[in-house]
């Protein structure tokens, strides 16, 4: 299995799509931190606890980035036909997916804790510019950063599961691009109730980046209820690509 | 040492038999072609035997073994199945390294493949700026970075110049002598008959023919061509007297077996005007398509 997990952080380095990938989600935490502080949102002022928590959430904004890259990693294989000989050399499928879902997590883990140091790094001086003190320690800076930590790993793995059941990297991008942009969000903004429960509102209620009408889940039933769509989407992607006829 | 044994494989696709019923066998020490027009069976077939397709019926094994059951797979076969199955964006050393870490092999093995498969200048390079020819080679390296004592290739002529030709078939008959199993897939049998030893020929996903490339030779026999307007009637007027023939265009009819004397007669009895009559001798070439032409291909 090391070889294996080896192997995938391997495929991912070797390839310039991967270091964009890392740039964007890098680069989303500074345009995140400008927003909240420069812009401002006059509902949550920096001066309350969600604007803390608002201002501290842009180490996971790259959630999203990170959910595309997990697809790239399984069915970017399909796209390129590596997966033949991925499968050649490991023939009992399921410890492919494995590797890809320890390795997505992995991967997942260092993202968050650059993007997690970048925005410390950057907030505290800019708020501190703007006359507002925050203590690192407190649960609202403490939360939204240990959001990220299981978040953008949580997103990685939901990647690498829905490569798995959509096997067609274009139509997986658009599938979830048109679920978080149109179905996610008129679900929340119409059934706010249900909006908590799907994969944006739990990890919101991680991140703490937008806030639902009628409140978010609780932090660990948000990462429950994450933790619950990544294990059923690599369970459904590890049943498809077993029974996949190469050809 | 290993030999590859296929019996009674079928693979159903909705209901389209892509491999029917299918049994060989590919001893060590030889080169087998695996020979067939483009959609008989041949790539469903090798791919079944590699455990990336699973058969609707039958048993694909190396050595009693299926190829997923076998203890470090990649080290005992090696394959190479596409042109194109590498990330046009990755360093062609890199794909080798990938693999290598996967199977657990040293990063030396990348340099020996490289050198075997003369790449070692352009392993820096990206693949999509790479030939069909290197591609292949490139397929080639991949499959020998396991040092595998069988070696199953779909097409690997495909794209290569005379030059790459020569060299493979070098290559492989190297392999062969060594005591390794060979399996290789062609369209053209004229493209691998200076390469192999035996031929497996298949048709509509059925087996036509295996045998010996010697054998295969001695049934090159004489054989008649007759142009004439009267195709139909000349071939109806054959069959009666128990004269097999084949219409191969739509005035040319081919008696593989017969005399230009009993075509003669034939041909006097229905009255057929004759424009052309030649004796001919099959080569391998035509008794090839002789046999393959007597199934429909499926595509």
């Amino acid at each position: 299995m090391r070889n294996l997990i080896s192997a995938e952080l391997l495929k991912l380095r070797t390839t310039r799509a991967f270091w964009a990938y890392v740039a964007g989600i890098v680069v989303f935490v500074p345009v995140s931190l400008a927003l909240s502080i420069a812009v401002g949102n006059d509902q949550n002022p920096l001066t309350t606890s969600d604007g803390i928590r608002g201002v501290f959430s842009a180490a996971s904004s790259g959630a999203l980035t990170a959910l595309l890259l997990g697809i790239t990693m399984s069915a970017g294989e399909f796209r390129h036909n590596t997966a033949t000989t991925t499968f050649l050399i490991t023939p009992d499928r399921r410890r492919v997916v494995t590797a890809k879902v320890l390795a997505g997590g992995l991967i997942g883990v260092v993202l968050a804790a650059v993007s997690a140091l970048l925005t410390v790094s950057i907030a505290t001086p800019w708020l501190h510019a703007r006359n507002v003190d925050v203590n690192l320690l407190s649960a609202d800076v403490v939360t939204p950063i240990a959001g990220a930590l299981l978040s953008l790993p949580l997103a990685v793995i939901l990647g690498v599961g829905i490569g798995g059941v959509i096997h067609n990297q274009t139509i997986a991008f658009t599938v979830i691009v048109a679920w978080t942009s149109i179905i996610e969000t008129s679900l929340t903004g119409f059934v706010p109730e249900v909006g908590r429960w799907l994969p944006t509102g739990a990890a919101s209620a991680l991140g703490g980046t937008w806030t639902i009408e009628g409140g978010l889940l609780p932090f660990w039933a948000a990462a429950l209820v994450l933790t619950g769509y990544c294990a059923s989407a690599a369970v459904a992607g590890t049943h498809l690509i077993t029974r996949k006829d190469m050809t | 040492m290993a030999t590859i044994e296929i019996c009674g494989l079928s693979k159903r696709f909705g209901n389209v038999n892509a491999v029917d019923d299918l049994s060989f066998t590919a001893r060590e020490g030889a080169v087998t072609g695996f020979l067939g027009p483009n959609g008989a069976g041949k790539s469903t077939t090798l791919r079944m035997l590699l455990g990336l397709v699973t058969p609707s019926e039958g048993s694909a094994t190396i050595d009693g073994v299926r190829y997923a059951d076998l203890h470090e797979p990649f080290l005992r076969v090696g394959a190479m199945l596409e042109t194109d199955a590498f990330h046009p964006g990755r360093r062609a050393r890199d794909h080798l390294r990938i693999l290598a870490t996967a199977a657990g092999l040293p990063a030396t093995r990348v340099d020996d493949v490289l050198e075997e498969v003369d790449l070692v200048d352009a392993g820096h390079r990206r693949v999509k700026g790479f030939s069909l020819g290197m591609r292949q080679r490139l397929g080639l390296a991949s499959a020998l970075l396991g040092d595998p004592a069988v070696l199953i290739l779909d097409e690997p002529a495909n794209g290569l110049d005379p030059d790459g030709v020569r060299w493979l078939r070098q290559f492989v008959r190297t392999f062969a002598s060594r005591g390794g199993t060979v399996l290789l897939s062609s369209h053209v049998l004229a493209e691998v008959a200076q390469t192999v030893d035996d031929v497996v020929i298949i048709a509509g996903g059925r087996l036509v023919a295996q045998s010996s490339l010697a054998d295969l030779a001695t049934r090159s026999r004489p054989g008649v061509r007759v142009r004439t307007p009267q195709v139909t009637a000349l071939h109806d007027a054959l069959t009666t007297c128990g004269i097999r023939s084949q219409l191969v265009a739509n005035d040319v009819l081919v008696a593989p077996d017969s005399t230009p004397e009993a075509l003669g007669l034939a041909a006097a009895g229905v009255g057929a005007v004759i424009y052309e009559m030649t004796s001919e001798h099959f080569n391998l070439e035509e008794i090839y398509l002789e046999l393959t032409a007597t199934e429909k291909p499926l595509r």
